[in-house]
């Protein structure tokens, strides 16, 4: 590492990125609240987080040099990488921003240009884009010292991930995390522990930092804590009327991803919960009348969130739960400083999109009961295998099981070529018939 | 007492277990079937290998199995795997089998070696024990049946085999589902009768997932050679070094160490680049076509390094995107007819 490179990232951090951001707030011009809404009050912590995740983006343009560098997948432990404190930059979360400006198209279409099909991933398309071209809406991505990828939320990742060590000449470290068909077993904790040993050699080399266990503690500690809370503020969706929706939580769990591990996420999580609870405790909902409360499965069609949240919201619908959210609550209780590689195996091998579908009918059930949902919006999407192969029988199970109504969208996380608004218009209007009979 | 079947989904699994287990594997690929049921389960971007494998099982076709194996293959396969598990009602098991993912060190060998014995564990709680001796004769049947698909291989590359297209695939793809008693007979006399001279026409090789039939029965219209190929169904599940030894275990686990590269086992790119150059020089190949299964993501993410890296080298290359089971349109036969007149 540079150490001019690095003075200049420290003076960003301390000075720069505060004065930088703190002039371009000045300059934005707020948007007037419309005379009629039925939405509640604004979250006030939502601008907290906007300057969180706008500075990481901002500082990250002074950490390629400064800092060891990794992109991370987001089921990827990320916390032995923090131990030799990398720099993370989660090309999932970069596709969903790109995605949420209605950028998917633009940058995939560059991905295609250069002979990758249209039917791959969109988040990796994107991320291919924005690698053959250096387009991004953040200004500028950091170069990747290492990438990090752990299967355990697609193989689509590993497929993505070799392109990119390919074309950057960096070395990929690979978190190969066995399907859980059934239960998980000894071997497979066995098999995981020996990689994640495996890889200390390796982030010893590429950062130059000695690998702490103390440290390594520490942060499965404050990412413990972290994850919890976020379980917390989910849960306080469970009150009526729920003081969040799920669109806002599609935005709020950007520091759960993306910071997992540093203070900084626990710290914006309990400002958050602390709101939340003021709302519950004064009676205020996310939306002014909630009629009925639903469930969503499956990532957030980013080009269509504030449209959707207006749709529901006029109709008295409120997303309260969503398994996709959830994913980032669910393991943490097997987090264990105690045994820091025994339970990073553990949590990350027993995510959402590592078990069997009957772990995610289970879960859908648990939520639905939990939540007190009336409702199921399954987003059926192209780009994701995993979390679409078996949706439709999901469905059928769940409306034999719980009678639950629900309605299946056919469309992508990012790329809305494939989205067709007739279709899908069409689908929730019978399903808000349904809904509304019910 | 006759054999038991097991029905197996692609790609990489060790089918000298199930010989020992006195039971034949019958792999699905491409069951000739038009799908009607499946897509109740299935959105429509999900591949066709998948889909008409789902459509084999709930067409009823499948009575006669006693289980299915699902490898960890793909995203696709693996919900599969689950659906058909969970969700079909179905009376016969289920197994799984997860093969680690590279880059390989001793953690994956261990791994591995521990999934063998689960299967093994598995299918002996429905067959009862499997006998050891059994067991090592069947893995040395294996080593055969792969000396002798790489010699046939071998042959074709070297112009010594005088076979269309379509007999080759039809021979190779007998191991799919024949028992390796029954295969190997068959297979000498095949290339006993097939020995002759054959360097006439332009070279091509295959790459992708499986042979489309109606590629093949083009390609020797055209009067085109296939001389090697690195495809999934084929010579990417045929170990690059055969190893004996005098341990049954270890030699299934060296086996699927010395596979060639490939996306569904995570292989770096440029091991898959340099194993298809390394075909490029071996042979008179003039162009490639990449025979690929819409909507599937392992194979397609590779593609445009490897068209590049073709491309560099002098050769022609040619995508298709294509569906098992659909007959060829007329625009993909034209544009394997312009192919072949551009290499010709």
């Amino acid at each position: 590492m540079s150490l001019a490179k690095r003075l200049s990232y420290n003076f960003m951090k301390d000075l720069g990125a505060p004065v930088v951001m703190g002039l371009a707030a000045k300059g934005k011009k707020k948007r007037p609240a419309p005379a009629s809404t039925p939405f509640g009050p604004r979250l006030k912590c939502a601008t907290r987080l906007k300057e969180i995740m706008t500075r990481h983006y901002f500082l990250a343009r002074y950490a390629e040099g400064a800092k060891p560098v990794a992109w991370v997948t987001s089921g990827a432990p990320v916390e032995l990488l923090r131990a030799f404190d990398f720099y993370t930059i989660y090309p999932e979360n970069h596709g969903a921003l790109c995605g949420a400006q209605r950028l998917g198209p633009e940058y995939c279409g560059i991905a295609e240009d250069h002979g990758y099909h249209q039917d791959l991933c969109s988040y990796a398309r994107i991320d291919l884009g924005h690698m053959l071209s250096g387009k991004t809406p953040v200004g500028k991505l950091p170069r990747p010292d290492l990438l990090f990828a752990s299967n355990n939320i697609c193989q689509t990742v590993l497929y993505w991930y070799r392109i990119l060590a390919h074309h950057l000449k960096v070395p990929l470290l690979l978190f190969d995390t066995p399907y859980n068909f059934k239960d998980i077993q000894a071997e497979d904790i066995r098999y995981m522990v020996d990689q994640l040993k495996g890889m200390i050699p390796v982030l010893e080399k590429v950062s130059g930092n000695k690998f702490k266990e103390e440290t390594f503690m520490e942060v499965i500690h404050s990412a413990k804590d972290a994850s919890l809370c976020w379980g917390q503020v989910l849960k306080a969706m469970r009150h009526r009327p729920a003081p969040m929706t799920i669109f806002d939580a599609f935005v709020h769990l950007a520091p759960i991803v993306s910071l997992r591990g540093l203070p900084v996420a626990h710290q914006y999580y309990q400002i958050l919960l602390a709101e939340l609870e003021e709302r519950i405790d004064q009676g205020i909902g996310a939306i002014r009348d909630e009629q009925k409360r639903l469930m969503w499965d499956n990532i957030a069609i980013w080009y269509k969130v504030r449209d959707f949240s207006n749709l529901f919201a006029e109709r008295g619908m409120n997303f309260v739960t969503a398994t996709y959210t959830n994913a980032w609550a669910e393991t943490s209780a097997h987090m264990d400083v105690e045994k820091p590689f025994e339970s990073m195996a553990r949590t990350y091998a027993q995510v959402i999109l590592n078990n069997s579908l009957n772990h995610r009918l289970e879960l859908m059930a648990r939520l639905i009961k939990d939540y007190h949902v009336d409702g199921l919006v399954i987003h059926s999407a192209k780009s994701c295998k995993p979390y679409s192969v078996g949706q439709y029988d999901l469905k059928r199970i769940l409306m034999d099981r719980l009678e639950i109504p629900s309605v299946v969208i056919e469309a992508d996380i990012t790329d809305f070529r494939v989205f067709s608004e007739e279709q899908t218009r069409t689908r929730l209007e019978a399903f808000f018939e349904t809904l509304e009979a019910s | 007492m006759g054999r038991h079947l097991f029905g197996v989904f692609p790609a990489q699994y060790p089918r000298e277990i199930f010989w020992a287990m006195n039971t034949v594997p019958v792999e699905i690929w491409d069951p000739p079937l038009s799908t009607v049921n499946a897509n109740a389960h299935l959105q429509p971007y999900i591949c066709s290998v998948v889909r008409s494998g789902l459509e084999l099982i709930l067409q009823d076709k499948t009575r006669l199995l006693d289980g299915f194996l699902f490898p960890h293959t793909c995203d696709s396969i693996q919900n599969l795997a689950s659906i058909v598990n969970d969700y079909l009602g179905l009376e016969i098991p289920c197994c799984f089998f997860y093969h680690p993912k590279a880059p390989f060190d001793k953690a994956s060998r261990d791994y591995y070696l521990s999934q063998l014995k689960s299967l093994i564990a598995e299918l002996e709680n429905q067959f009862g024990p499997m006998d050891p001796h059994a067991f090592k004769q069947r893995v040395d049947q294996g080593l055969d049946v792969q000396e002798r698909l790489a010699n046939a291989y071998e042959m074709r590359r070297q112009g010594e085999l005088a076979v269309s297209n379509t007999s080759f695939y039809r021979n190779i793809r007998l191991t799919e589902y024949l028992h390796p008693d029954d295969f190997i007979s068959g297979f000498e006399t095949f290339l006993a009768v097939s020995k002759n001279e054959n360097l006439k026409g332009p070279a091509i090789i295959l790459s992708g997932i499986l042979p489309h039939p109606e590629i093949l029965r083009l390609l020797d219209q055209q009067g085109v050679r296939v001389v090697d190929d690195d495809l999934l169904s084929c010579n990417r599940r045929m170990p690059l070094r055969l190893i004996k030894d005098q341990d049954p275990y270890e030699m299934l686990v060296e086996n699927y160490f010395a596979m060639p590269p490939c996306p569904t086992r995570g292989s770096p790119i440029q091991e898959r680049l340099d194993f298809m150059m390394d075909k490029v020089r071996k042979t008179d190949a003039q162009g490639v076509i990449f025979c690929g299964i819409k909507f599937c993501e392992p194979e397609w993410f590779d593609v445009p390094q490897m068209v590049a890296a073709l491309k560099d080298a002098g050769l022609k290359t040619l995508l298709l995107d294509l569906e098992v089971n659909q007959p060829l349109s007329g625009q993909l036969s034209t544009r394997v007819e312009a192919f072949v007149e551009m290499i010709s």
